[in-house]
Parts: structure tokens; sequence; C-alpha cells
């Protein structure tokens, strides 16, 4: 079901890209005469736009989400329900003594339990919000904005949100995620890591752009 | 089965376990050290709750495998630490305990409250003790117990 939903986004990804480069193409002008140089610059943004959207599908997937919430709290699951245990999050965004995020999450998944786990496991600041106070996602653009807004991105410029995606610990846990103590396998963002990261750079190499708001 | 070598209230051990052997069994079963108790085995009562190179930490979901070169201190090793012995002291003085099997994960989850926020609020209190369950109900007097040990650390 997951390997079936994630074969469809990336047709819908190429399509897109492909559809992109299409409009992108000045009237008149035949693809095998016009150079690559000429039509790269207004289809890169074309291009980032879309690679956005692949960005965003991820972002918003619970795997991402369920720690960049607006609360006083993470979710669980993939219906993104409140963190059990009474869970808070605490001024440094890991929880509070006595009961920090590292209570039960370790520096890798604990298979044998179904505790997720991976380094320096924690919520996302609340900065970096994508969700409002009734757990309501917000939308693309409004991600977009705050994702490359350096006041609130830990100053990240696009090469380092690229690398961000890239290396950091809790990104790629997203990836692997391990099972819960049930033995199912936790869901999957729509993306491959390696996809993430080549929408990412495109996307950045596009110059960041952010759709607008419907 | 992997031999792990383990540091356990100052004391070197060593078990040969299964990997995802929570640590909680590992103290309980291969240890012996049964002050540490199974509750629920999913995190959720705090009664497992020992720390691990400081921090409180539910044994009964941490498999032994991802422990590593931390520092293990249970609620038998607890009292050798002033602010362990303080909360302890209080816990007697207030007498907390009803049937008091969640009382060494109560006590090692305040512990971990006061060596971080010597002078808790109720806010403080009510958020890193909100994941001990006392069936019993002692809370008020688990309150009362951490207000008397924070007294006591002046």
């Amino acid at each position: 079901m997951v390997c079936s939903h994630r074969a469809m986004l990336r047709v819908f990804f190429v399509t897109l890209v492909a559809c992109a480069g299409w409009s992108a193409t000045p009237p008149g002008a035949s693809g095998q005469s016009v150079s690559r140089k000429q039509t790269a610059t207004p289809a890169t943004r074309e291009a980032g736009l879309v690679a956005w959207q692949q960005v965003y599908s991820v972002l918003t997937h619970p795997r991402c989400i369920n720690c960049h919430t607006a609360t006083n709290y993470p979710q669980q699951g993939d219906d993104r329900h409140r963190h059990l245990f009474n869970v808070v999050r605490g001024a440094g965004d890991k929880g509070v003594p006595g009961l920090n995020c590292a209570t039960c999450h370790q520096s890798a998944n604990a298979e044998s339990t179904g505790v997720p786990g991976a380094h320096n496991w924690h919520l996302a600041p609340l900065s970096m919000k994508w969700q409002d106070l009734n757990d309501k996602i917000l939308s693309s653009a409004d991600v977009c904005r705050s994702l490359t807004n350096r006041s609130k991105n830990h100053n990240l410029d696009g090469p380092g949100l690229l690398k961000h995606h890239q290396v950091e610990p809790l990104v790629h846990w997203a990836f692997q995620p391990g099972r819960s103590r049930d033995g199912a396998a936790r869901s999957l963002p729509p993306l491959t890591h390696d996809e993430f990261v080549a929408a990412t750079r495109t996307w950045v190499e596009g110059g960041m752009p952010c759709p607008q708001n419907p | 089965m992997e031999t792990y070598k383990l540091t356990v209230n100052g004391q070197p051990k060593e078990v040969t376990v299964d990997p995802g052997t929570p640590l909680l069994w590992v103290l309980r079963e291969d240890l012996k050290m049964t002050g540490t108790k199974y509750g629920c085995g999913i995190a959720a009562c705090g009664a497992c709750t020992v720390h691990v190179a400081g921090v409180a930490t539910r044994s009964c979901v941490v498999p032994v495998s991802l422990i590593g070169d931390r520092p293990i201190v249970t609620i038998e090793g607890i009292g050798q630490d002033p602010v362990g012995r303080a909360v302890q002291d209080a816990w007697v003085s207030e007498d907390v305990v009803q049937c008091g099997y969640c009382q060494s994960g109560q006590i090692m989850s305040v512990v971990a409250l006061l060596k971080r926020t010597p002078k808790p609020t109720d806010t403080n209190i009510e958020q890193s003790m909100g994941g001990n369950i006392c069936r019993c109900g002692t809370y008020v007097r688990i309150r009362e117990a951490i207000k008397a040990a924070s007294q006591q650390l002046k």
C-alpha cells in the first residue's frame, strides 16, 4: 500500500516536472535547437516550485510533523494523537526533568520494545511549528515561508537547509522509523530520503520559491 | 546472546543476554536487583524508572544493547546520593507510601527533578511527575514530600 502510494507520487512528480519543463519552453522554440542554458533559468524556478510540493509532502507526513507542533506536546502515530504519558515540551524542547524525551527515546530505534529513537531526540522549536494550535497542518505557502525565514530556522540559508535534510539524524530517522510495539512497521514519508534530498536540492537551486496562499 | 559490561550503582557488572532484553529484566532477573518494578511494560506508568547517565529512564522499554557505557543508578543505590537521601528521608517523614509498588519509580523521578530544579513549583512537579502513576492515589503526599525534600536541600 505504501509502496504503491509512493510509486504514484513519483509518477506525479515526474509528470509535474515534465509539465513544468514543457510550459517553460518559449513558444515556437524547438526543443532540439534551444540550448540547455537558455531554458534553465525559467524552468528552474518552476521546477523549484514543483520540488517544493514534494518537500512539503514529506514535511507534513506524521513521521516529521508529529514533532513540529505548535502546542506544549508532541504527537504520535499516523493519526497524530497527543503523545501519551503526559509528555510535555519543556523549556528546551526535550521534555522536563524526570520526563525527558530521553526517558524513553534512545540513540536508535528499540526494535524489541517498539520505542523509536535517534541521536538527540527532541521537538522542533516553536519557531518551526508547521501546525496551528488546533493541530491543523499549515498550508504549503505558510510552511515554505516559515522554513525560509532565517529568523525562525536557526539562520539556515539554502545550502544550510539542504545539508540539514541530508545529515540531520532525526531527518534520517523519519525514513527508517522502525516498528511500533505491535511489530507493525511505521509508515514512511512519500519519498525516499534520496528523493527528498534531490527535491530539496532542486528547490534550493530554484531560489527556494514559495507558493502563494490560495 | 551478547555480553554487556554495565556500571550499576558504581559497581561493574557483566551480563550475557539477548541484545533486545529490556534493562528492567537485566536488573531484576540477571542482577537480582528487584527494587525496580515492572508495572506496565510500555513506559506508561513509571514504576521501572532508573537513572541512566543521570537521566530518569524507563527501563522497561530500553534494550540493554542501547545502554553503552552510561552509568546506571537504581533505587538500591540512590540513597548514596545527597538528593536521593533527602528524598527518601522525606518519603519516610511524610509517610508517602501506601502499597508502595510505584514508589521506587516515583523516587527516581523526583530525584531527577530536584537535581535540575531544586525549588520546583507545583507546575514543575505536575509536569515532571505526570508520567508516574500511583494506583493508591498518594499524589498529595508525594507533592508534600517533594517540597519537604526541597526544603531539606536548602
